[in-house]
């Protein structure tokens, strides 16, 4: 049990609350994109603090898969998805 | 210490609502498959907190890892089509409705966890008690693989007959998955990480019996390492005409059917795994289901029927 463990895995999940403005404001498919990435990073951060605070050791294990496949998106995302040009569906929400 | 979690959770468990809604709200589906994603990772961050590291494990594998690439690959897949036009398939009043019954199935499950007897304690327990007997030391691989071995099953046909079902019902003629050999970037990472994701997937396998893991977390794994190869061109999609890849795909079902059958030999009812015989049949069972989940996932993942430059003699009109 560690407190500054805890206190470090709260703060780098309210940097991932932040981060999703950027998810959400874009503009284009790979800022969106890079911002899960980051968070896919995060996520590996906060299970391995996760698993010094709450003493559950299995929980790096969780963390392993977390970054083992951090990239699988991304690499599907530009295979298929990536054409350098802006979401098209932009202009729909933009009018909401 | 205590307070400090308190907050987490808080922030944890209102993020969630928050990337919920904003996956609904938004009219963008890519900006909606991102949120999934990052819903995907934070609710592997909820179970921890819950204490439930296998569901963390699977979530982190197939939340965050592998539904985004499927998602992601049937967008891609949609635009390409010419007459694709994201459109709301629902209309106002449709919204209502599906709002309300939402909200009303949300309701009823609220109450129902609310009107808990405060005395029932759940059945763990008494899997506590009978763990040693189980050939497992990970309570949730006792349950899966022996105690409620029924239920795995099952599991297992559904996702046989899911595979059955997409190949049945979705030709996809003229999809071909990447025809672009990938860039030497992409090429060498993807060289180095598959032996990596490889390995991973045998750690949560061997470690299922005795700690979080087990065969649905390392088939989901192995999967992965099966997209990264199909989407970069190392393997052609699968085709299932060999026996090999239709073999592999009720493998898994195959071998528990007959080990449930066998057992009835020793005077033991269907799939009553006996003592003597638990861990080894656990850990073979395990290990089968791994290769038959990673093969269905990555065929689901193809979506059907791939090759329209070469269509098998028997697809010819």
């Amino acid at each position: 049990m560690n407190d500054w463990t805890a206190a470090l895995a709260l703060f780098l999940l309210l940097n991932l609350v932040a981060g999703l403005a950027r998810v959400w404001r874009g503009p284009t498919p790979a800022d969106r994109i890079l911002a899960a990435q980051l968070f896919g990073t995060t996520g590996v951060a906060i299970m391995a603090l996760l698993a010094d605070a709450l003493d559950i050791t299995s929980l790096r294990d969780v963390a392993l898969v977390l970054a083992a496949l951090a990239a699988v998106a991304m690499v599907v995302f530009v295979r298929r998805v990536w054409t350098g040009q802006p979401d098209p569906e932009e202009a729909a929400d933009a009018g909401r | 210490m205590t307070a400090i979690l308190w907050a987490f959770d808080v922030v944890l468990a209102v993020t969630l609502v928050a990337l919920a809604a904003g996956v609904l709200a938004t009219a963008s589906l890519f900006r909606s498959i991102v949120l999934f994603i990052v819903f995907g990772l934070t609710m592997s961050i909820a179970w921890a907190r819950l204490d439930a590291v296998d569901l963390g494990l699977v979530e982190a594998a197939v939340g965050a890892g592998l539904t985004g690439a499927l998602l992601l690959n049937t967008l891609g897949h949609m635009r390409s089509q010419a007459e694709f036009t994201p459109e709301p398939s629902h209309g106002p009043g449709g919204r209502l409705a599906l709002a309300l019954a939402a909200g009303t199935a949300g309701l009823a499950i609220g109450a129902a966890v609310w009107a808990w007897p405060d005395a029932f304690a759940g059945l763990g327990d008494r899997v506590d008690t009978h763990l040693a007997e189980s050939g497992a030391q990970n309570p949730v691989t006792a349950v899966l693989l022996n105690f409620r071995a029924y239920d795995t099953l099952l599991e297992i046909g559904v996702l046989v007959v899911a595979v059955v079902a997409v190949w049945a019902l979705s030709p996809m003629r003229g999809r071909v998955l990447d025809a672009d050999p990938p860039g030497l970037v992409l090429a060498g990472f993807v060289h180095l990480l598959v032996p990596v994701v490889v390995l991973v997937a045998g750690y949560l396998l061997w470690m299922g019996t005795d700690a979080p893991g087990g065969a649905f977390q390392a088939g989901a794994v192995l999967a992965a390492a099966g997209v990264l190869l199909l989407i970069t061109g190392r393997v052609a999609p699968p085709q299932l005409q060999a026996i090999v890849e239709r073999g592999a795909v009720v493998l898994g079902l195959v071998a528990f059917l007959a080990v449930g059958v066998a057992v009835m030999a020793g005077g033991h009812a269907f799939l009553e795994l006996p003592d003597a015989w638990a861990t080894t049949l656990i850990l073979l069972l395990e290990s089968l289901l791994t290769i038959s989940i990673a093969i269905v996932l990555v065929i689901l993942f193809a979506g059907g029927r791939t090759d329209a430059a070469h269509p098998p003699e028997d697809a010819a009109p």
